[in-house]
């Protein structure tokens, strides 16, 4: 077998930038993801029967088909319908950012069913309509529960994100295939690609497990 | 102020009012005693709509409670305290006591400190602004869901059972500021197992057994002289 340091050393800069673009489709994904996980995650909990049923079918979709399958969905079946191409970050971005929204939702909805039932006759017996009571009471309390299991969506969409390699976006995963192809260093490239991944999913626990104990340093008080 | 007419409510197929007629006058104060699940619970929840009736109306100063249409406009005049307190732990006893007269009544925040801080001190915790409710006993945490409440500047305030979450040597200090309540002219109506504050405090007493009202009237009556063998048992046990 045949190790070639140099190989490994003179490619980091290269999927160090890739690593960057990682960064920016999963941070991007993880925001949009969030914000539609807490409105699915509240509609399917809502007293309105159309949104329940609307949140289930989106959820049962995003989470009952592959990741893969809604990305070539998103950047080669959608332009066929709208006659438009998409623009493969866009494509990156929403197809991540959906799919993520479904597990945030049902993450959101099991937080928001862990608070205690007396929260929400206590906001609604002072007037508050049952929107300024989720929005003031229940969310704030809910979303500390849930730093834990959005940790690890995070974490999972980090992963995940290579995917997008297959519509040919030059995150970290695609600039290790491009630097193989011309370099024939498999070993090499694939054992940095993995270091960088594991750097970053690491440092992603790391910060959670932070925010876990301040927030639970804050229930103490 | 409170006028209840026929009110029956299920839970599923178990029936735990069984029709229910009551009216409280302004300033009245109604004692709500009675074995565990006889429907007390139920009956004073129904009367800010937490529980929807099965059947019968429910009116409060004039407006017959028909659900989400009007349902916030009344419980604004109708402060609730829960045996468990409730309080949002997430907040500062300050910030809870404010948060509704804020967004429900649109209050500035400068006077609605001003009122918390009122509040606080007529419970006797003025010292507790900035704690959180995790950090004060269950005596403590009452007499702020008590200001909490009082903060809306209700008409009528329904207590459900609120000494039964607390540790004996702090029910007498819940059972104080209810006092005064009553003495300074709030109308209440009140859950509850204390019987010695019943009889002090209450103008008239209510036995509820079976998703019924058995019995009703002044304390004196309703503990010297029960009309009905059941209250005559239930209060052989309870004095």
């Amino acid at each position: 077998m045949n190790f070639n340091l140099d190989l490994m050393i003179s490619s980091f800069p290269l999927l160090l930038l890739g690593a960057g673009i990682t960064i920016k489709i999963t941070v991007l994904s993880v925001a949009l993801g969030m914000v539609i996980g807490l409105f699915v995650g509240i509609a399917r909990i809502s007293n309105i029967r159309i949104f329940r049923a609307a949140s289930a079918v989106y959820i049962d979709f995003f989470r009952g088909t592959p990741l893969l399958v809604q990305i070539f969905l998103v950047y080669f079946a959608l332009p066929v319908v709208t006659g438009q191409r998409v623009d493969p970050f866009v494509a990156a971005i929403g197809a991540c950012g959906i799919n993520s929204g479904a597990y945030v939702a049902e993450i959101f909805r099991a937080g928001i069913q862990s608070i205690d039932e007396g929260q929400m006759e206590a906001g609604r017996s002072l007037g508050m309509t049952w929107g300024q009571t989720m929005r003031y009471i229940i969310v704030p309390q809910a979303f500390k529960r849930v730093i834990p299991p959005l940790g690890n969506e995070f974490i999972a969409l980090l992963k995940d994100s290579s995917l997008v390699s297959v519509i040919g976006f030059e995150e970290l995963t695609r600039r290790g295939q491009l630097i193989i192809a011309k370099t024939y260093g498999s070993l090499e490239i694939w054992i940095s690609v993995a270091i960088i991944y594991l750097v970053m999913t690491l440092t992603i626990s790391r910060f959670v497990a932070y925010l876990e104990r301040r927030f639970r340093a804050d229930d103490k008080h | 102020m409170i006028s209840i007419e026929g009110l029956k409510k299920s839970f599923g197929e178990v029936e735990v009012l069984k029709g229910i007629d009551l009216s409280v006058k302004e300033k009245e104060v109604v004692v709500i005693i009675g074995p565990s699940g006889s429907g007390k619970s139920t009956l004073l929840r129904c009367m800010n709509y937490l529980e929807e009736p099965t059947a019968g109306t429910v009116a409060v100063d004039g407006i017959v409670l028909d659900g989400e249409a009007n349902i916030n406009k009344v419980r604004e005049e109708v402060g609730m305290v829960f045996q468990r307190f409730n309080l949002f732990p997430h907040m500062t006893v300050l910030a809870n006591i404010m948060l509704a007269p804020m967004k429900v009544r649109h209050i500035e925040k400068a006077e609605a400190e001003k009122t918390a801080q009122e509040l606080l001190a007529h419970v006797g915790l003025e010292g507790k602004a900035t704690a959180y409710p995790p950090q004060l006993s269950g005596g403590q945490q009452q007499r702020v869901a008590i200001a909490r409440a009082l903060a809306m500047k209700p008409k009528v305030m329904l207590f459900d059972e609120p000494t039964s979450a607390l540790d004996p040597e702090m029910v007498g200090e819940v059972l104080d500021v209810m006092r005064r309540l009553a003495e300074d002219g709030m109308t209440m109506v009140i859950v509850t197992h204390e019987m010695g504050f019943a009889r002090e405090v209450g103008d008239r007493i209510l036995f509820v057994d079976d998703g019924r009202i058995l019995e009703q009237g002044a304390p004196a009556d309703v503990f010297e002289h029960p009309r009905e063998e059941r209250t005559r048992i239930f209060l052989s046990k309870v004095l």
